[in-house]
């Protein structure tokens, strides 16, 4: 075998060994990230699921606390707010995004905080089996709210660790994949509303 | 069954085994028991998926799991419902059946038969709803596909033998080759293996206290809490 042969050999696998692994760190980054958008997926099932609670919620207590127009109309409002920042899948690695749909979604826990600290104040209601069974409905949803929260930051984790671990990064930087943001909890962010009576 | 807090004796204990294993048998659901002293620090409900996540009752990729959790001290308790049993059990259900079949009971101290009147309710739920039906929320599965780097490198190898044996005929290596014969024979069918596992049956996990052997069920947070 000639030696312009032999090296052609060796270049040739190489080169293949770099490219195998190229292509394996660039599969890693494909697939972590699909599992980002998953997350991210679940984490706006939720959000929905609380929101489309909250029409029954409001009429229940208009039946019963029609005067406090002023609360049912800010959690009416914030709701529609939440609804329209959506976030896309593409946008989970611009930070301001993700800060405008969490602030969204604070205003409408606030808003739900008040609502449910006005309640107490009207026995009836909170008695209401209606009023009662959507209470619980709104606290199980809050909980997968949370669950899924963090799952999307672990999986959020696991992708930027594996955009940022040299030397895959450089990989990762020409094939485009940026760091996502990840859920902060905010300085005076309230734990979910759970009114216990 | 797991009692941590020695509230119920061992009779009561093994009753309680027997309504659970005659459900899941009945059923192919999973409820499991888990009663505790007292809650430390944490929340009720950080503490039970926690457990729940780490346990994994109920079977993978039907994730028909549900676990009751009680604190004793605290007179808390909790139905972790997992994904697979979201429309069976529903949070109000979970809900009413703190309040109905747990909450009076415990309130007297009949720990066992709040216990086994939550388990029989729970697994009633659960035999109303057809298997369709029971499912919450669809969730998708995700495989990493390390087998295409495989099939990459194994062509690249098939090459690789390919110029080898071009090599070997144009120098005559294997003497007596007539040219014009040798050259590219046709490459073998590359079979690759099929991507990573999602069938499996994985972590059946006995883990050696209450007898119950995890499937692998996940959870979503679904459920209710309630105190007495």
């Amino acid at each position: 075998m000639s030696r312009g042969l032999t090296s052609g050999l060796v270049v040739l696998v190489v080169l293949g060994g770099f490219a195998a692994w190229a292509v394996g760190i660039n599969n890693q980054l494909v697939s972590l990230d699909q599992q980002v958008n998953a997350a991210w997926a679940q984490v706006q099932n939720q959000y929905q699921r609380r929101a489309d609670l909250i029409p029954n919620l409001v009429e229940t207590v208009k039946g019963f606390a029609a005067q406090e127009r002023g609360v049912l109309e800010s959690v009416t409002q914030a709701r529609a707010r939440a609804s329209g920042v959506q976030l896309t899948p593409e946008a989970l690695n611009d930070p301001r995004a993700m800060e405008r749909f969490q602030a969204a979604q604070r205003e409408l826990s606030g808003a739900l905080s008040r609502l449910l600290v006005t309640v107490e104040r009207y026995p009836e209601l909170k008695s209401n089996q209606n009023f009662l069974d959507l209470q619980k409905q709104l606290e199980g949803t809050e909980n997968r709210i949370a669950v899924e929260r963090k799952r999307f930051n672990d999986t959020v984790a696991a992708f930027n660790t594996r955009q940022r671990l040299f030397p895959g990064s450089v990989v990762a930087r020409v094939a485009g994949f940026a760091p996502k943001t990840f859920f902060e909890a905010a300085p005076d962010a309230a734990t979910p509303p759970r009114v216990k009576f | 069954m797991n009692d941590y807090a020695r509230a119920l004796a061992p009779e009561a204990r093994a009753r309680l085994e027997r309504v659970l294993s005659e459900g899941e048998r009945a059923t192919g659901a999973q409820v499991v028991i888990a009663i505790f002293p007292a809650l430390e620090g944490e929340s009720l409900e950080d503490f039970s998926i926690r457990l729940a996540s780490s346990w994994r009752v109920g079977r993978k990729g039907l994730d028909d799991g549900a676990i009751v959790v009680v604190f004793l001290r605290d007179r808390q308790v909790r139905i972790e419902v997992g994904y697979g049993l979201e429309g069976a059990i529903p949070d109000i259900e979970a809900a009413r059946i703190i309040r109905e079949s747990i909450a009076p009971r415990f309130r007297e101290g009949r720990y066992e038969a709040g216990l086994e009147a939550a388990a029989r309710a729970l697994y009633a739920r659960v035999e109303s709803k057809a298997p369709a039906e029971r499912r919450g929320k669809a969730r998708g599965g995700f495989s990493v596909p390390v087998w295409g780097i495989v099939g990459f490198v194994a062509i690249l190898a098939v090459i690789a033998v390919m110029l080898l044996r071009e090599v070997a005929t144009t120098r005559g290596l294997s003497r007596g080759y007539v040219a014009g014969r040798g050259g590219w024979t046709v490459p073998p069918i590359i079979v690759l293996p099929p991507f990573g596992g999602r069938g499996r049956r994985d972590d059946d996990s006995d883990s050696g206290f209450g007898g119950f052997s995890a499937g692998g069920g996940d959870f979503g947070g679904g459920g209710a809490s309630g105190d007495w």
